[in-house]
């Protein structure tokens, strides 16, 4: 029990068999305290959204929420190790994406035809997929975008590592080959298994990530058009997004899905709030400039799956509408400033400087937070956080108000993932290794998500390109949402066989080599 | 049957991607635009001056050196196309031109494009990489407009001169449909109760007009259209049931022969190089521009699973139904190519709403691009034929 960082042999806190670490960590006084107030602050969340009947309800109704129990096992796998600074970043970003889930699931239930029933209030939603870039929600502020996926699949696979294999499961016992992407596979499998929550006035669904994801969206809008009766629109945002000769159309689709909502909830756009919704987005885009400004020096601060996790939920699901994330940002960069006046480091010992490409594993999200307690590898940014960095308009005027149509198909286009996934090998390929360079890395982790194709196309030129630059570059394979293709293990054990056979390196922290996790949350 | 007379010319010309045909037509001096996906609009890549060649990789090996580049989680097709390129095989191409159509295509594309595979000694040669919608609306045949302009006719005409005039691509489109009212003319034979051409003579014509310069072609195609009229067929027709046959990309005519070897006739063609819808003509009106009209034709038309829009996913199962009806089918096999991401869900819902909401028996298989003689194909092949003889029977169709 130590409170200097790096003075616990963390894997000692793992028991083999069991959903749950052994013990808290002690963190000295202060921290041990705060992170102890921060985890009543996360049960407290749940507690009251189990006050609500209908919640309890919807525990018995959907099987995907029995994964909510694993709540704050989640934050203490991204905590581990941590301290200071960084300790209050994760548990800032952590507990205000927990909050927001709440609110989102207790929405779902509120409106859930099958749970609250409150009509009025479904009447008042709009669903939206769960990788899709929420820009075009931001001029509607009466309306609730909510997302049925983001709960049923994305979170929970986050909290309970086996959380979509039954889905996953169903849809190919529909006929569904085992060879697709199963994030939208397992999608599929909610809605095949009518596991997912009926309300909304209508459903945007957009063309995300890869071709998977786009038919996956063609069974769920089956169930939701055909027999939930909830009209959808299919935004199609252009796949070459570099392209200046297809921003006019991608522009057209944020037109048209606008008047859709219009439509069929009645409400109109509300400029007003766009351009404040645009301001925080510009703020947001600011701040996490500055955090990998920081990144690309010897004391990077928020780095890590503090990033990736954050920027997903802050860029892409929130986009400016939820003015707490405003309030996160500031906060975080100020204990960041904080860290950095003072050289502070999140582990004893920095050995290496890395870029994580490609499409992390999800069942794993906190594998960052091992990289570095592990091998002292610091993970300076990932893929999915290098997105847009373009200003968006933020002055209401007639010229504006066209060029914000533009910002948010832009947005649109580049929302997280797709930005890298489509577009061509410039945007995948080449600008890897310039980042490579802004950030001065020596070793690329490069994400082998298996079923995702668009990655997987580009394997040998990834090779090529790392032999050409001198850097060495580690394949790290995974089926993104199940374990049961590579477990945990499998994932560490193809860093750990590389830091030993390539780099002749011993870990800093021997105890988290092999971690008896296979069957732990 | 007797043979038809030019079956093995047809078949020949199937058996490299540099057949007779491109090599004729190039010393000719016409270009070849090789192309690999059914979104990018044919008559435009066939303009005076120029023809188009869909690549294939006949007689595919080893997928060794393009599964390192691609892993072997992408589909065979592009990988084949790949390894082809790698040893060399495209290099009779003077351009290609690809829509972003699916990942695998564009990355398979982009590969060749890095390693520098195509355009060897070629100073003009391009890559060209074009966005086409996914969904048939106004906005999305703008873009299709937009893209085929900048992405097709303009460096065809700033590269190699090629008249991109609407008058240049109103005959590109009457020439285009001579071929395709033959093939359907030809096509229409298989609707007959004992039909006389089989599914694999059709499909080996039929690809052989995506491969080859269709004017070289023109000629042979009359004469089978001739020699079929007045063709006999066995008296007593073989095959124990009719077959459509839906789903992703075949360019292999060993996967319709061994359907056929099974006992089952296909008698529809519903896949990404076949008939139907890629033998539709293209009917244009003298008032609008051709290229809008072109365009417009191949979006309404499409039929490939990346439409998204609800319209579209909807008439993909509309227009299966109407096809089993028009070419009589007892069942209906759904393929994919194994790891074809957008035909992996077409198929499980293609599959689960014909058998389901219209009734028909439905076989469903994914396969290798190159199938030659698969036992495990033949004999899923071989139980549905059977099954569809036992409904025939339990509906007391059969023995009258």
């Amino acid at each position: 029990m130590a409170k200097e960082i790096g003075a616990d042999r963390l894997g000692d806190f793992y028991k083999e068999g069991s959903l749950v670490r052994k013990r808290r960590e002690w963190r000295g006084l202060a921290d041990t305290m705060y992170d102890y107030s921060r985890w009543l602050k996360i049960m407290m969340t749940l507690g009251k959204f189990v006050m609500k009947p209908r919640n309890v309800k919807a525990m018995f109704r959907y099987r995907w929420m029995a994964n909510y129990l694993a709540v704050p096992m989640m934050v203490d796998r991204h905590t581990q190790g941590l301290r200071g600074e960084y300790l209050r970043i994760c548990h800032e970003e952590q507990d205000l994406v927990i909050d927001d889930v709440a609110k989102l699931l207790d929405s779902l239930f509120r409106g859930d035809r099958r749970i609250g029933n409150d009509k009025k209030f479904s009447d008042k939603v709009v669903l939206v997929d769960e990788n899709e870039m929420t820009a075009v929600m931001m001029g509607f502020p009466t309306l609730k975008c909510l997302s049925r996926e983001t709960p049923s699949t994305y979170v929970s696979v986050l909290l309970n590592q086996y959380a979509a294999c039954h889905y996953i499961d169903v849809a190919q016992e529909f006929g569904l080959a085992g060879d697709v992407c199963p994030m939208p596979e397992a999608e599929a499998g909610v809605s095949i298994d009518d596991d997912a929550p009926i309300l909304g006035a209508c459903a945007i669904q957009c063309n995300t990530t890869c071709d998977g994801s786009l038919l996956g969206n063609g069974v769920i809008s089956q169930r939701l058009e055909k027999e939930d009766g909830i009209p959808v629109f299919q935004l199609a945002a252009p796949l070459r997004h570099r392209e200046d000769d297809v921003q006019e159309y991608a522009a057209q689709e944020i037109r048209n899905a606008i008047a859709f909502i219009e439509k069929h909830t009645g409400v109109k756009w509300d400029w007003k709030a766009y351009f404040e919704c645009a301001k925080r987005v510009n703020y947001a885009t600011e701040c996490r400039q500055e955090w990998l400004e920081m990144n690309r020096t010897p004391y990077p601060q928020v780095f890590g799956s503090n990033l990736a996790l954050y920027t997903e939920t802050n860029y892409m699901a929130i986009c400016g509408r939820v003015a707490s994330f405003e309030k996160a940002d500031k906060k975080i960069t100020k204990l960041a400033r904080q860290a950095y006046a003072k050289k502070k480091m999140a582990a004893k010992e920095y050995r290496h400087r890395a870029i994580v490409w490609g499409v992390q594993s999800h069942y794993y999200m906190d594998f960052l937070v091992w990289l570095l307690n592990c091998w002292g590898i610091v993970p300076l940014t990932d893929m999915l956080s290098m997105v847009s960095t373009k200003k968006l308009v933020t002055e209401d005027t007639p010229e504006n108000r066209e060029q914000a149509i533009y910002d948010m198909a832009w947005l649109t286009e580049n929302m997280i993932m797709r930005n890298r996934t489509h577009g061509g090998y410039k945007v995948l390929l080449d600008e890897l290794w310039e980042f490579v360079e802004m950030f001065n890395a020596d070793i690329v982790i490069l994400w082998e998500h298996m079923s995702c194709k668009a990655l997987d196309g580009m394997h040998g030129l990834f090779e090529e390109k790392a032999r050409e630059k001198g850097i060495p570059l580690v394949w790290v394979s995974h089926d993104l949402f199940d374990p049961r293709i590579i477990s945990r293990q499998g994932v560490r054990d193809q860093i750990n066989s590389f830091m030993r056979t390539v780099f002749n390196e011993e870990p800093i922290d021997p105890s988290l080599e092999v971690l008896p996790d296979e069957k732990s949350w | 049957m007797k043979d038809l007379k030019h079956l093995i010319f047809f078949e020949n010309l199937l058996l490299e991607a540099n057949n007779e045909l491109v090599q004729k037509a190039q010393a000719d001096g016409c270009i070849c635009v090789a192309y690999a996906c059914e979104n990018t609009p044919e008559p435009l890549l066939n303009l005076p001056g120029c023809f188009s060649a869909r690549l294939r990789a006949p007689r595919t090996g080893s997928l060794d050196i393009s599964t390192y580049y691609m892993t072997s989680f992408l589909c065979e097709y592009s990988r084949a196309l790949l390894e082809r390129a790698i040893e060399g095989g495209y290099n009779f191409a003077d351009a290609v031109i690809t829509p972003d159509g699916c990942s695998m295509m564009n990355r398979c594309i982009e590969n060749m494009e890095l390693l520098k595979t195509l355009g060897k000694g070629k100073d003009k040669f391009f890559f060209e990489y074009m966005e086409i919608p996914m969904k048939a609306d106004d906005n999305g045949l703008n873009l299709y407009v937009v893209q085929c302009r900048n992405h097709i006719l303009k460096p065809l005409s700033e590269k190699y001169g090629i008249d991109v005039s609407d008058e240049a691509i109103r005959k590109a489109v009457a020439d285009h449909n001579r071929v395709c009212e033959l093939i359907r003319a030809i096509g229409d034979f298989r609707k007959e109760e004992n039909p006389r051409i089989t599914g694999y003579e059709f499909n080996v014509i039929t690809l052989a007009t995506y491969v080859a310069p269709k004017y070289l072609l023109l000629d042979k195609l009359e004469e089978t259209l001739e020699e079929l009229k007045t063709r006999e067929p066995d008296e007593k027709n073989g095959f124990r049931a009719r077959v459509l046959v839906v789903g992703s990309e075949v360019d292999d005519t060993d996967f319709v022969k061994l359907i056929e070897d099974a006992g089952a006739y296909v008698c529809a063609d519903r896949f990404c190089y076949g008939s139907l819808p890629g033998r539709n003509p293209i009917v244009l009106n003298d008032e609008e521009d051709p290229l809008t009209q072109i365009c417009r034709a191949y979006m309404n038309r499409g039929e490939c699973p990346r439409y998204m829009n609800t319209d579209k996913m909807d008439h993909r199962r509309i227009y299966v139904d109407e096809l089993a009806k028009e070419y009589k089918a007892d069942g209906i096999i759904y393929q994919q190519m194994k790891f074809c991401d957008p035909w992996a869900y077409e198929k499980m819902m293609g599959s689960n709403i014909l058998r389901e909401k219209y009734g028909y028996p439905v076989l469903a298989v994914d396969r290798p691009y190159s199938i030659g003689v698969s036992g495990q194909m033949t004999t899923r092949v071989q139980a549905f034929v059977e099954s569809i003889e036992i409904k025939k029977i339990q509906r007391g169709d059969a023995n009258g």
